[in-house]
């Protein structure tokens, strides 16, 4: 992944993890002994057959104890393996689990900037695959370490039987974690050749999806069937490539430990007919050697684990590193009240001082924009509103996004009632101005959840009151549950101009002592368009509005217009006054105008689209 | 158990159909019968291989260090060497051929799936989301691969150790077989009882998961109004609920799965206990040799791994086979617009006679009882307000879609009678954006007509006016032009649209005329091309603005999917009808 903000990353790793982990310590511990437990029952084993074959069988003394303690050893073991596997499996996940809330939350708090540069579906793969492989090695360590219990309490076992015939039987098993571990380094690149190469095939068909109506028009299926074959005689190759690679290694560590066994059986056996070495014994060893098996074989898997973890713990904590650009002051003023049942009541002035705001470039763009805004000056007092007009690019948008501190200024300065916005905690500023986007988000949640966003424990009536004031109420009433139908991507779906009158509604419940309406017409259809424009003089009726005017019917709502080109404020006054003196400013209604007319067509374009396809 | 895949709401698929499902799949890998025969040889080698260990164990303990003979001792040794090693080779061709089987079989069905999608019309692109299409391409073939890269062959090398293993049981001692397996039905009901709840609690787990990951898709895509509301915290508190019930979900799924792992490892070393218990008993009374107790418990040790196997795999059987179902319900749908016989002559008149259309799966027809007769030559505007049928008229006219009611014809032939091929030649849509595909110029303006030369592509760019743009470019016509075509500009895009059109010389030209305006500089280079483009042409344009309406020859006004008007612009504003006042607004809005 490339780094966002290269800058900002450093790497620290493993004290991510250790610090995750030892939150967790205690259970760890706890399947850990568990594991431990299970590998007492899993070793007794064995020796238990080996007296069973001796003593119960050969000597014809107390077989029926020996079966019995087997069985019990087996029952033994099966319960602690049972616990250990639940330990382990829970403790991975409760891993996973803390770090994707961290994750979120640290997402959530990240300055406007990044997420302008940062694709969902990075981060989104952040949380979701790269989580998983770190659960994926967490499971492994209590698993593991009751493993080398287990390797090593054999290892003395078979050592103290018969130090000669422990050697044969297990010089072969080192080699299943060597070959374990060279199988995991070569297989890696192989499953990459692999997914690099679906990743073509889904381009293929993206492209043929998307461009059906030009292969359709001109019979191209053939040229688009050519190059999908292709890609899947690609994806073919290179999965017969990786098959190889696993039909070389794998039955290799499934049967090497029967070289162990046949050596044991060899050397062992001769030892059993010279009377050195008991047949139980014997039989004990080749228990022993295939209970190896499984154990060592996971150590490799954990050891590629733990670099498939390592490098997603790293990728976690590049983004966990970044600091938020936009921060909260050390000790925040408070905005000004009056105090009593409506405290911002009368405030809400708003000074933009000589602002100058350059986006920081892109990696990928290459040519570099200047200035957005350039000595960009506006005072509004309480209860006024302004629209910013001005052609696409004039930064009319920006002025809104600094004013909320989505991003700081570069140089000059934003108040409001006469505290610099950096001065206020964010959290304050926010809830002081409320936006109504131009593009409305609603969230999977119930109607009442989207416009109580702000106040979540805003009872019913209050909902109810900001419904009514947007000029939402009625079809919410007429929705199939009313205010708890459920809205967004998988919900019930309204219309442009009945989500934009949830949005307002949402700003109305927030109360904000400044309100700014980034055109809330625009994606309406045209005939609904005044029920839109009513509910919003409704609302900044007393109340400092900026709107950001994208269609010349909103313009009529404010009380003065500012124009604004290149960043700077070039014109203030009425509206009638500026039409009257201005010609810029007519240039600027007209082409508002004209690109009305096309927005309105796409619309309309857009709604045939979806009907018959274009 | 560690898998995360795209989640869907339709992965249950009950017994039924899985069977049905797989049946099909089964029927579909005929042309592979060779490889997997092959396959299936190579495993029961390799599995005989792994059983044939006890039994030799057996007869070195019994035959060779009981009479103290050293040399059949030997003879075993080399005998297990022998079997090992025939045992390895064995199993390196079973990945090998179960893998070309395997790949060779996902390859024919993203082949076939593939096909079968672009032999569809529009209407089953409009009825599909490309999201949808493409996921069936990708993610759920892909999750067959798992299935057969290791799957298939885990499956079958289970079933033959299970069933080989019982078979030289029975034939060592039926009675040490019967004492061995007495725990046998312990594990089946286990078995069922765990691939029932795991089964449903992996498929709680993936629906949480996905809700889980849209959440989070939800929080980053509103962050902005997240932020301006300054909602973090509680977004933060609602992500938290939803994710510790995904937690929970996990946890379940755990808990109904982990007692099971314990029980069949407790029952594998239960019945050792069992084998050598019954086993000393018969070695007592004589019915059997300690050597076959040793088989049996050695044989044991392998027995349980493969049940345990075969009740995990069943979940990744069970959503392979709910993949598999999603592409069959693709693939079984029939294209509905296929070519007939008929050659379409070089050039003619194309009529509308009394058409109309619905789309699928709605009821108000778009356009009613349409009738256009257009000469060999002639340039037809269709305007009308948005949503009136004009580009239907023109999506019909290319025989994107078939009219509902009426006919389309090019020179007295039906267009559902022409062959597709000579339709394409005669009949070309130019759509409003130039779309591009991945390659170069020269191969996108190639995708109009494949077998075209060098010379031909260049001369049609030439005819357009577009060759000495594309040529000054440092790699000319072989310029790629990356993802999506970001590379060249809008209008340059365009250009190569309209170099595709040019490359099949068409005889009649369907346009639809772009609404987003360019930048003025390529705009008129744009225009230019298009005007060469339709010198000579049939030409029809779904109009947007004034100036093209003025040089079309007659003008169809087309409202609420009726003809209203048909004439030229002089008659049309002589009525002063829809079209006059249309004409008139059209004017004034004009800045001048």
């Amino acid at each position: 992944m490339p780094a966002f903000d290269a800058d900002h990353t450093t790497v620290s790793t493993w004290p991510l993890l250790w610090e995750t982990l030892r939150a967790q310590r205690r259970n760890l511990l706890i399947g850990t002994m568990i594991g431990l437990a299970w590998s007492v029952g899993k070793v007794a084993s064995p020796v238990l057959i080996r007296f069973g074959i001796d003593r119960g069988i050969r000597d014809d003394e107390m077989l029926w104890l020996w079966a019995g303690l087997i069985a019990f050893a087996g029952l033994f073991a099966g319960f602690f393996t049972a616990f250990r596997r639940f330990y382990a499996f829970r403790e991975a996940r409760w891993t996973e689990t803390r770090l994707r809330e961290r994750l979120f939350g640290h997402i959530m708090s990240l300055h406007i900037g990044y997420h302008d540069r940062a694709q969902t579906g990075q981060l989104m793969s952040r949380s979701s695959s790269d989580l998983n492989q770190i659960q994926m090695f967490v499971v492994m360590i209590p698993i593991t370490l009751s493993n080398l219990a287990m390797i090593s309490a054999v290892t003395v076992i078979l050592l103290i039987t018969d130090w000669q015939l422990a050697l044969l039987a297990f010089a072969s098993l080192p080699l299943i974690q060597v070959l374990g571990s060279r199988f995991s380094r070569a297989i890696h690149p192989a499953v990459l050749a692999v997914q690099a190469e679906q990743a073509e095939l889904a381009t293929v068909v993206e492209e043929s999806v998307g461009g059906v109506r030009v292969i359709k028009g001109f019979g191209a299926e053939r040229v688009q069937a050519e190059k999908l074959r292709t890609e899947a005689d690609d994806i073919r190759r290179e999965s017969i490539k990786a098959a190889r690679i696993r039909a070389k290694y794998l039955p290799a560590m499934e049967l090497l430990p029967q070289v162990g066994l046949i050596a044991v059986l060899w050397f062992g056996g001769n030892q059993v007919i010279n009377g050195d070495l008991s047949l139980g014994a014997l039989v004990q060893f080749n228990v022993y050697v295939a209970l190896l098996v499984w154990p060592l074989r996971m150590i490799g898997m954990t050891i590629a684990f733990a670099q498939r973890a390592a490098a997603a713990l790293g990728r976690v904590n590049e983004v966990l590193d970044i600091a938020s650009q936009v921060r909260n002051p050390d000790h925040p003023v408070d905005l000004p009240t009056t105090g009593g049942a409506e405290p911002a009541a009368g405030f809400g002035d708003i000074a933009f001082r000589g602002v100058t705001f350059t986006y920081p470039t892109m990696a990928s763009e290459t040519e570099t924009g200047g200035p957005v805004l350039d000595g960009f000056d506006l005072d509004m007092g309480a209860g006024q509103s302004v629209a910013v007009v001005g052609a696409t690019g004039s930064g009319k948008s920006t002025v809104v996004r600094l004013l909320v501190r989505f991003y700081d200024v570069d140089a000059g300065s934003i108040s409001i009632d006469g505290v610099d916005i950096r001065e206020l905690s964010l959290h304050d500023l926010r809830r002081a101005v409320g936006i109504v986007f131009e593009d409305t988000l609603l969230f999977h949640d119930t109607v009442r959840a989207n416009i109580a966003f702000a106040d979540p424990a805003a009872g019913a009536e209050r909902v109810e009151q900001a419904a009514r004031l947007a000029g939402a109420h009625d079809f919410i009433m007429g929705l199939p549950d009313a205010y708890d139908t459920m809205l967004g991507e998988r919900g019930f779906s309204l219309s442009g101009g009945q989500r934009q009158r949830i949005a307002i509604a949402r700003a109305i419940l927030a109360d904000p002592r400044i309100l700014v309406l980034d055109d809330a017409t625009s994606a309406v259809d045209p005939s609904k368009e005044h029920e839109i424009r009513d509910a919003m003089a409704t609302v900044m009726a007393g109340r400092t509005t900026i709107v950001i005017a994208h269609r010349p019917g909103t313009v009529a709502l404010a009380d003065t217009v500012v124009l604004l080109d290149h960043g700077r404020v070039i014109a203030r006054g009425r509206h009638d006054e500026l039409l009257a003196t201005e010609p810029r400013y007519r240039d600027v209604l007209a082409a508002m105008e004209q690109s009305d007319d096309e927005e309105r067509r796409d619309l309309s374009d857009d709604v045939e689209a979806t009907i018959g396809g274009d | 158990m560690f898998r995360m895949g795209a989640v869907t709401d339709d992965d249950k698929l009950d017994k039924e159909a899985t069977r049905q499902v797989l049946r099909r799949a089964i029927g579909m890998a005929k042309p592979f019968r060779r490889t997997i025969f092959a396959a299936l040889c190579f495993v029961l080698m390799s599995t005989l291989g792994l059983l044939l260990g006890p039994v030799i164990v057996r007869y070195g303990i019994d035959s060779g260090i009981d009479m103290k003979d050293t040399t059949t001792l030997r003879n075993a040794v080399i005998a297990y060497i022998v079997v090992v090693a025939l045992a390895y080779l064995a199993a390196r061709q079973q990945y090998i051929f179960i893998n070309r089987a395997g790949e060779g079989f996902l390859r024919a069905l993203r082949v076939r799936t593939f096909d079968h999608i672009q032999r569809q019309s529009l209407g089953f692109f409009d009825r599909y989301q490309s999201g949808v299409l493409i996921s069936r391409m990708t993610a759920d073939i892909e999750s067959m691969a798992e299935l057969v890269q290791w799957g298939l062959l885990q499956f079958v090398a289970a079933v033959f150790l299970i069933g080989l293993s019982l078979i030289l049981m029975l034939s060592l001692s039926w009675q040490l077989t019967i004492a061995a397996l007495l725990v046998m039905p312990v594990i089946i009901i286990a078995s069922r009882k765990f691939q029932r709840d795991s089964n449903a609690a992996y498929l709680e787990v993936r629906e949480r998961v996905g809700q889980n990951l849209s959440e989070l898709q939800e929080g980053i895509a509103g962050v902005r109004v997240v932020q301006a509301y300054a909602q973090e915290k509680e977004q933060t508190r609602q992500f938290v609920a939803s994710n510790r019930s995904l937690y929970q979900s996990h946890v379940h799924s755990i808990r109904v799965s982990t007692w099971y792992f314990g029980l069949v490892e407790a029952l594998g070393i239960f019945s050792t206990g069992l084998a050598i218990g019954i086993g000393g008993w018969l070695v007592g009374r004589g019915d059997v040799t300690v050597g076959t107790v040793v088989a049996f418990v050695l044989l044991l040790a392998q027995l349980f791994e493969p049940v345990q196997q075969l009740s995990q795999l069943y979940n990744t059987v069970q959503s392979s086979a709910a993949s598999l179902d999603k592409l069959f319900t693709i693939l079984d749908t029939e294209p509905d617009i296929q070519g007939g016989s008929e050659e379409l002559p070089e050039r003619a008149d194309l009529i509308v006679d009394g058409v109309g259309f619905t789309y699928p799966s709605t009821d108000t027809p778009v356009l009613r009882d349409v009738t256009i007769s257009v000469a060999d030559g002639e340039r037809l505007a269709l305007v009308g307000p948005t949503g009136a049928g004009k580009s239907t008229v023109a999506k019909l006219m290319a025989r994107l879609y078939d009219p509902t009611e009426g006919t389309i014809s090019f020179g007295g032939i039906d267009l559902r009678d022409a062959t597709l091929g000579s339709l394409r030649e005669r009949v070309v849509v130019v759509p409003q954006e130039g779309f591009l595909f991945g390659g170069s110029i020269a191969d996108n303006v190639r995708i109009a007509r494949a077998d075209a030369t060098d010379d031909e592509l260049r001369e049609a760019l030439d005819a357009i006016g577009a060759l000495d743009r594309f040529d000054a470019f440092e790699d000319g016509i072989d310029t790629e032009v990356r993802e999506r075509g970001s590379r060249l500009s809008a209008g340059e895009r365009q250009l190569v649209s309209l170099a595709r059109a040019a490359l099949v010389d068409p005889a009649v030209l369907v346009l639809d005329e772009a609404t987003s305006s360019l930048d003025p500089g390529t705009e008129v280079i744009v225009e230019q091309a298009l005007d060469r483009l339709m010198i000579g042409r049939t030409t029809i344009v779904v109009a947007h603005r004034l100036s093209t309406i003025q040089h079309a020859d007659r003008i169809a006004v087309i409202d609420a999917g009726l003809l209203a008007e048909l004439g030229t612009h002089d008659e049309l504003v002589e009525i002063g009808g829809r079209y006059a006042a249309l004409a008139s607004a059209w004017a004034q809005s004009l800045p001048s």
